[in-house]
C-alpha cells in the first residue's frame, strides 16, 4: 500500500492548532464579556416552574 | 457578545452550522482530493509493485446481478473488504495463498457500495472464481445442503429463476477479480 | 388565522399569564410512535428468531432476512423513535418558550405526513426496493418527502422559539435546533450528495451520514429530553447550566469528524482513520460533561428513583449512554477494532445506544408527557414499572451477551485456522439468549404500549382532573 501519509498529517497538525487557538480565544473572550456571572443559571430554576397544571401526578 | 450568547438565536444558529460545517466539509470533499487513488481504477503491469491486474467496469448483466444482490440485503451480513489484518487476508485467500488487503481503486464502479458493517457470513471481497455455478445453485436452495451449520436464508425464488441467478452469480464470480493472485484455474464459465 | 392571533396576544400579555396549549400535533405524534414501536417489536422478534431457525418464513421473498432488517432499522430510527422525539419536541418547545406553538394546523400536517412516509417505507423496503446504503434505504422519493416533512418541523419549531417569551434559551432549545440544523445537512449528505459518488467516496460519505443520524440527530434530540425531563420529574433543578453549553458545543464541533471510524483497517486512507480516531476519543468531553450534569443534579435525591418510573427510565438511559459512548471511542481504536469490528459486539453496542439511552429517554418522556396533554392521570404506575424491568432485564440480556459473543467471534476471526463455518456455529447459545431477551423487552413494549393508549383513550371518556393550578 501507499505511504499517503505525510503531507497530509502536516495539515492535520496545523488544524489541531487553529482549533485549539480558536477555543482559547473563545474561552478568554467569554470571561471577559461576563458570561460566567450568576445570570446564565437563572433558565434552570426557570425551566421547573413553568408548568400550568398538575395533570399526571 | 458572548455575554448574551444564550440570549441570541441567530447567533446560535450561526455558530453552530459553521463548526459544524467545518469536520463536515473537512471529511467529506476534502479526503477524494488528497487522495486520487479514490476515483482512479486499478491498474498494474508490473509484478514488482504487487498484484498486477486491471479493474474493469460491470457488463449489463453482472450490474443486474449486483442489484439483486442489493435487493436481498446480502450486504447487511458479507462484508466486502479484505482488511488490513493478516486473518482477513488468510480468510480471503485460497488454498494456502493469502489474498491481497483491498484497496480504494478495487471499488471505483461500485455503487452503492457494498463494503458492509457486519459479518454474520463471510467476507465475500475475494470470492469471484472460488465457486462454480452448480454449487452456488445447490447453495441459494439451501445452503445448509453444502455448508451444515450455516444460518443464511434460503433462496428459492432465486435459484428458480435462471435469468436472475445467473446475473447474480455473473456478479459474485467478479468480486475481487481486478487483482490477479490466485495460482489455480478458475471455475467461471 | 388563530395563530397570528396568537403572536399578537402572546406579546401583549403579562410576563405571569400562561398559554394554553392544545398539544395536537404532539398527540398525533406520539401516539403513531408507539404503535410503530410495537408493530416493528415484532418484526424485530422474527429477525432474532431466523439466527436459531435460519428457515422461518424463508421460502417468502417479502419476509427473507435481507428485507425486514432494514424494516427493523427505518422503522424503529423514524417510526418510533424519531417520531417519539419530534413528538416531545413539539411538546417541550412551546413551554420552555413561553408561547404557544407557530401553528397546530402546519403540526398536524407534519404528522399526517411522516405517518404517510413510515407506511409508504414498509411497503417500499418489504417490496426489496432498497437504496444499498445503510440508514439511507428509502427511495429518493421518500427521502424527498421527508425533507420536506423535516422543513415543516423545523420552520414551526425555530418559529415558535423566535416569538419566545422567556429571552433567555434552557440547554433543550438548544439541543433541538442544534438538532434540526444539522440533521438537514447529514441528510442531504446521506440521502443525495452520496449518489453522485461511487466507491469508497461514496462509502465515506455514507459513513458520514450512519455515524451522525446517531450522533447529531438522535443523540442530541435525546439529551434535549433528558436535561428536560430529568429535572422535571424530580422537581429539581440542574446541576449547572454552563456546563451543559460546553457539552453541547464540544457535540457541535467533535461528532461529525468520527464517520470514517467505520472503515478502520478498511480500503480508506491511513490519516483519514487517524483523524476519525482522534475525534472519537475527543468525544469523552461532551459525553462526561452532560452525564456528570445529570449525576449531578440527582446527588442527594436518588431515593426519587423509587417512586418515579420516568426517572427509572431517564437515569438508566443515562447510565446505558455514559457505557454506549464510553465503548464508541475505545473500538475507534485501532488495537480494539481488530477485535470487535463487523462482530455481533456491534449490535450489542447499537442496540445500547438507541434502545437503552435513547428509546429509553423518549419513553421517559411519553410517560411524562402523555397523561399531562390528554389532561388525566397515567393509567397505571406499576404497569409502567413493569414494563421498565421486562426492557431492562430483557435490554441487559441482550446487550451482554451480544459483547461477550462478539469479542468470542473476533477472538476465533482472528485466528484463521478456525473455519468460519466453526464460528457462526459457536454463536448459536449467544443467539438464542438474545432472541428470549428481545421477547422480555418486546413484553415491555406491550405493557407501555398498552399503558399509554388506555391513557389516552380514559381520557375521553372521564372527566378531566380539576386543575390545581
Amino acid at each position: 500500500m501507499q505511504d499517503y501519509t505525510y503531507p497530509s498529517i502536516f495539515l492535520a497538525y496545523l488544524l489541531f492548532a487553529v482549533f485549539a487557538g480558536g477555543a482559547l480565544y473563545f474561552l478568554i473572550r467569554s470571561i471577559k464579556d461576563g458570561y460566567w456571572g450568576k445570570d446564565s443559571e437563572e433558565v434552570k430554576y426557570r425551566m421547573l416552574a413553568d408548568e400550568e397544571n398538575k395533570y399526571g401526578e | 457578545m458572548l455575554g448574551n450568547a444564550e440570549k441570541n438565536a441567530i447567533l446560535f444558529v450561526i455558530a453552530a452550522v459553521l463548526l459544524f460545517l467545518t469536520g463536515g466539509l473537512l471529511t467529506t470533499l476534502v479526503p477524494p482530493l488528497i487522495d486520487t487513488s479514490w476515483g482512479r481504477p486499478f491498474e498494474n503491469d508490473d509484478p514488482a509493485k504487487g498484484p498486477t491486474g486491471k479493474l474493469r467496469p460491470y457488463t449489463e448483466q453482472e450490474l443486474a446481478g449486483r442489484e439483486i444482490y442489493n435487493r436481498e440485503g446480502c450486504w447487511y451480513c458479507h462484508t466486502q473488504q479484505t482488511r488490513t489484518l493478516l486473518a482477513d487476508t488468510k480468510r480471503s485467500g485460497w488454498r494456502g495463498v493469502d489474498s491481497p488487503i483491498s484497496t480504494p481503486d478495487e471499488f471505483v464502479y461500485d455503487a452503492p457500495h457494498m463494503f458492509g458493517t457486519k459479518r454474520t457470513g463471510p467476507d465475500l471481497s475475494r470470492v469471484g472464481g472460488k465457486y462454480d455455478s452448480q454449487w452456488h445453485l445447490t447453495h441459494f436452495r439451501n445452503p445448509r445442503d453444502l455448508v451444515p451449520g450455516s444460518i443464511m436464508p434460503p433462496f428459492p425464488w432465486i435459484a428458480d429463476n435462471p435469468e436472475e441467478f445467473e446475473a447474480l452469480v455473473a456478479y459474485l464470480q467478479t468480486l475481487g477479480r481486478a487483482k490477479d493472485w490466485r495460482p489455480d484455474q478458475d471455475y467461471e464459465d | 388565522m388563530d395563530e397570528k392571533k396568537a403572536v399578537h396576544s402572546g406579546t401583549a400579555v403579562s410576563s405571569t399569564a400562561v398559554p394554553v396549549h392544545t398539544d395536537t400535533t404532539a398527540k398525533w405524534f406520539l401516539l403513531s410512535a408507539v404503535v410503530y414501536f410495537f408493530i416493528v417489536g415484532i418484526v424485530a422478534i422474527i429477525l432474532a428468531a431466523k439466527f436459531i431457525w435460519p428457515e422461518m418464513l424463508g421460502t417468502v421473498a417479502t419476509l427473507t432476512y435481507g428485507r425486514l432488517r432494514p424494516l427493523h432499522v427505518n422503522g424503529m430510527l423514524f417510526g418510533w423513535l424519531l417520531a417519539a422525539d419530534m413528538g416531545l419536541v413539539y411538546y417541550l418547545v412551546p413551554r420552555l418558550c413561553g408561547v404557544k406553538l407557530w401553528s397546530e394546523k402546519l403540526g398536524v400536517a407534519t404528522a399526517i405526513l411522516w405517518n404517510f412516509i413510515i407506511l409508504s417505507a414498509v411497503v417500499v423496503l418489504l417490496g426489496g426496493w432498497n437504496q444499498g446504503l445503510e440508514y439511507a434505504e428509502l427511495p429518493l422519493w421518500l427521502d424527498v418527502l421527508v425533507v420536506v416533512a423535516w422543513i415543516m418541523f423545523g420552520w414551526n419549531i425555530f418559529a415558535t422559539v423566535a416569538k419566545r417569551k422567556y429571552v433567555q434559551m434552557y440547554v433543550s432549545v438548544w439541543y433541538i435546533m442544534g438538532t434540526i440544523l444539522w440533521t438537514a445537512f447529514v441528510y442531504l449528505v446521506g440521502n443525495f450528495a452520496v449518489l453522485f459518488a461511487t466507491g469508497v467516496n461514496q462509502a465515506n460519505l455514507n459513513w458520514m451520514y450512519v455515524h451522525n443520524a446517531v450522533g447529531l440527530i438522535f443523540t442530541p434530540v435525546g439529551l434535549a429530553l433528558a436535561y428536560y425531563f430529568i429535572p422535571k420529574s424530580g422537581n429539581i433543578p440542574l446541576y449547572s447550566h454552563k456546563l451543559s453549553m460546553i457539552g453541547f458545543w464540544s457535540l457541535a464541533f467533535i461528532y461529525v469528524w468520527t464517520g470514517a471510524h467505520h472503515m478502520l483497517h478498511g480500503p480508506i486512507s491511513q490519516w483519514l482513520q487517524t483523524i476519525a480516531i482522534f475525534f472519537s476519543v475527543m468525544l469523552l468531553v461532551p459525553v462526561w460533561t452532560v452525564v456528570y450534569n445529570f449525576f449531578a443534579t440527582m446527588k442527594g435525591q436518588w431515593e426519587l428513583l423509587q417512586t418515579r418510573v420516568e426517572l427509572k427510565f431517564l437515569m438508566s438511559g443515562v447510565v446505558f449512554y455514559l457505557l454506549t459512548c464510553f465503548q464508541g471511542p475505545m473500538h475507534s481504536l485501532r488495537s480494539v477494532n481488530a477485535l470487535v469490528s463487523k462482530t455481533d459486539w456491534i449490535p450489542g453496542h447499537a442496540h445500547m445506544a438507541v434502545l437503552g439511552a435513547f428509546s429509553f429517554f423518549a419513553i421517559a418522556g411519553t410517560l411524562y408527557t402523555v397523561p399531562r396533554i390528554f389532561k388525566t392521570r397515567l393509567h397505571s404506575a406499576s404497569m409502567a414499572n413493569w414494563s421498565f424491568w421486562f426492557m431492562m432485564i430483557g435490554g441487559l440480556g441482550f446487550f451482554v451477551t451480544l459483547w461477550l459473543g462478539g469479542l468470542w467471534q473476533g477472538w476465533q476471526w482472528n485466528n484463521p485456522a478456525i473455519p468460519f463455518i466453526d464460528t457462526v456455529v459457536a454463536l448459536g447459545p449467544v443467539w438464542t439468549v438474545r432472541f428470549f431477551s428481545g421477547v422480555l423487552i418486546f413484553l415491555g413494549i406491550v405493557l407501555f404500549l398498552y399503558d399509554i393508549v388506555a391513557t389516552a383513550i380514559g381520557a375521553s371518556g372521564s372527566e378531566p382532573i380539576e386543575d390545581a393550578a
